[in-house]
């Protein structure tokens, strides 16, 4: 089944952007610099707004002819590319992003065609543009199990918390560790999960990762 | 593919020469024209690949190039914009992306790579430091007789010597070089373990010779990134030159602390570490004890695979050498790390002091790193950033090497275990850095052929 898998939803939205000669910067490279500026970590708009597991936003402005044998092809527009692999139910999802970061999709989506006039505010409509963008997602990024957002960040959390409570506790008598043990599982019961994108490494430059 | 013209390649990249003392020579060039004459003068000198069938030389000679040595040759621009990228910049610009941060960042390192320009790298190798005194003294003369280049700093390094006899144990014990590995047409005896697993995932064999040399395929199938014109760069390759300090007091007084702490005594702790007990004997091998039988037969000391120890509950997952060569730890019959391995050369620097003698982590002690590798970001800096300094690959979240991470106090390591009293799950915590770094660069180290074109000034890209 497209889309789907157990409860991860893979999205993809293609949406076309405005061609229009008087904009200047032009309206893909408007949208360049606004994504070019977005934090990775945890002030990122797709780790405030709920429910993603990871989000690729890309400007693609045309298919490259790569020489002999391929045939030159060209697209009809420059299109914005969103991918998302996401927590279930896609309207969910979707009113989730409007009413968590409606200003960052209207900087990005407003450089494109057929973007509802009152952007992210007007909810349904929003909804129904992204859906309309919607392609099927056959294969997508398979390094998440079936485990929700806020699932994953507390099993981060908790584990993170024992490696630290087993360190402290190293070689105590087993009344003492039980005792701390019960202590320590009630207290972590009560603490909020983590920020999503605040797990990772602290890097001070910003790439996806790897080097190349 | 038929054997590789030796004669053409340094000797220092076709094999480690297992001479005991080392001494590298960092030179800043002078105007081109004296520069090309010292290259000129050197190259008969530059040790090749060729075979020692009359025995071991005295000393040998190999010669490498910083980006900005190159420039200084004056090579044509249009060949030096053709060099990759992360060797123009340099090690000291891709700091941040190495994770060469904190103490370990460039404004800590040591004067000659903080503030001078290394522009080349000479490498002595010697039966002995007189040896290695009359090499200095002969290039030093061309030095003097060309003005090519002014000497800005040196580095000895030898190894320990235990009943008159030169090893390759390192600071903090244990015995290294074991896994360096093997490629196709390069004339070495073969070692199950070394090279690449075959789609058997049992069988070794010989990496690409592209994965050390620039000019043949390597293990995609493709000629790896190489500057212009090709005899440039066929036969050469790219060294990676780090000095890495050791803090021996913290790493003693920490493996002293935490033994008492776990359960399989303090020997097995540090063999958990490496991978390897200190005389070298894999644990994967033999979890319970040293075994020389091992260590001393070739086909033993390195042939082994993680597939049955999953678990790391014999070498532990994040094991120093089971992160920088996972073999099939990844799957796929280990076909996910071939073109991430690097060949190591190097020497330890500093006294070596028996585990009764005082020692202090300012005692001037370490190890020089060299590596080489076609592609410095495919195979050195992804291990370095993604296997050393990070550990998603192995499922280790953030956890750096144990040994060689930057910690800054807040690294951990787990040991996983089993049932057995002697060896149970243990979580060391709150690391120290044991080992820091104090500088180095990235080096072109060209083919006798190329050698001879900058010296005449015949590199010609058109």
């Amino acid at each position: 089944m497209p889309n789907q898998n157990g409860s991860v939803y893979g999205l993809t939205i293609l949406s076309p952007i405005i061609d229009d000669d008087r904009a200047t910067p032009s309206h893909d490279l408007q949208i360049r610099a606004y994504l070019a500026q977005l934090s990775t970590r945890e002030d990122s708009p797709f780790a405030v707004a709920p429910g993603t597991h990871l989000a690729r936003l890309v400007v693609m402005d045309d298919v490259i002819y790569v020489g002999m044998p391929s045939c030159e092809e060209h697209l009809k527009s420059k299109y914005l590319v969103f991918e998302s692999n996401c927590d279930g139910d896609l309207d969910t999802y979707l009113a989730g992003l409007a009413d968590s970061i409606p200003k960052h999709l209207d900087a990005i989506w407003s450089h494109c065609v057929g973007y509802p006039t009152r952007g992210a505010a007007d909810r349904d409509a929003f909804i129904a543009y992204m859906k309309s963008c919607q392609l099927e997602t056959t294969f997508y990024f398979a390094a998440v199990n079936d485990k929700s957002v806020p699932a994953t960040l507390r099993a981060l959390q908790i584990q993170t918390a024992v490696a630290d409570f087993i360190a402290a506790h190293q070689g105590d008598d087993p009344v003492t560790l039980q005792r701390d043990f019960i202590h320590f599982a009630a207290q972590l019961k009560t603490l909020p999960p983590p920020p999503a994108g605040s797990m990772g490494p602290h890097r001070t430059i910003k790439t996806g990762g790897h080097n190349e | 593919m038929s054997k590789l013209n030796a004669t053409d390649i340094q000797g220092f990249v076709l094999r480690g020469y297992n001479l005991p003392v080392g001494r590298y020579l960092f030179l800043r060039l002078g105007s081109a024209k004296k520069a090309r004459d010292l290259v000129r003068r050197l190259l008969n000198q530059i040790t090749t690949g060729q075979r020692w069938d009359g025995g071991k030389p005295q000393s040998t000679l190999n010669i490498g190039f910083t980006f900005r040595g190159l420039q200084r040759l004056e090579l044509p621009l249009a060949s030096l914009v053709t060099f990759p990228v992360e060797f123009q910049q340099g090690m000291r610009q891709r700091a941040e992306l190495l994770g060469d941060t904190g103490v370990n960042a460039p404004g800590n390192w040591d004067s000659i790579w903080r503030e001078e320009n290394v522009d080349v790298w000479l490498g002595i190798n010697g039966q002995t430091v007189e040896a290695l005194d009359v090499c200095q003294a002969s290039v030093q003369s061309v030095l003097d007789e060309t003005g090519g280049a002014s000497l800005l700093g040196s580095q000895n390094a030898a190894a320990e010597i235990i009943n008159g006899k030169p090893t390759t144990s390192e600071h903090f014990g244990f015995t290294d070089g074991f896994g360096n590995p093997e490629y196709l047409g390069v004339e070495r005896s073969s070692q199950p373990g070394q090279g690449k697993l075959s789609d058997d995932g049992k069988t070794w064999i010989p990496l690409a010779t592209g994965e050390l040399l620039l000019g043949y395929a390597d293990e995609a199938g493709e000629l790896p990134v190489a500057p212009v014109p090709h005899l440039l760069a066929a036969n050469g390759t790219f060294m990676v030159y780090r000095k890495l300090h050791q803090n021996l007091a913290t790493f003693r007084a920490w493996l002293d602390h935490q033994s008492k702490l776990y359960g399989g005594g303090k020997e097995k702790l540090a063999a958990k570490l490496i991978g390897r007990w200190r005389d070298g004997t894999p644990i994967e091998l033999s979890p319970e004890k040293p075994d020389p039988t091992i260590t001393q037969d070739p086909n033993q000391s390195t042939n082994f695979t993680y597939g049955a120890d999953a678990a790391g509950t014999r070498c532990p997952i994040g094991a120093h050498i089971r992160r920088v060569h996972p073999r099939d730890a990844f799957g796929f019959n280990g076909r996910l790390i071939d073109r991430r391995r690097i060949t190591r050369r190097g020497l330890p620097y500093g006294h070596f002091a028996s585990e009764d003698q005082p020692v202090a982590d300012t005692d001037d002690r370490g190890v020089i790193f060299m590596a080489l590798n076609a592609s410095l970001s495919r195979q050195f800096e992804f291990v370095q950033q993604q296997w050393v300094q990070y550990g998603n690959d192995s499922h280790l979240g953030n956890d750096k090497d144990v040994l060689m991470g930057s910690h800054g106090g807040h690294g951990r390591f787990v040991i996983q275990g089993d049932a057995t009293p002697t060896n149970p799950p243990f979580v060391c915590s709150r690391l120290p850095d044991f080992v820091e770094l104090r500088g180095g660069d990235y080096f072109f180290l060209p083919s006798i052929t190329a050698l001879g074109m900058i010296a005449l000034g015949l590199v010609d890209p058109r």
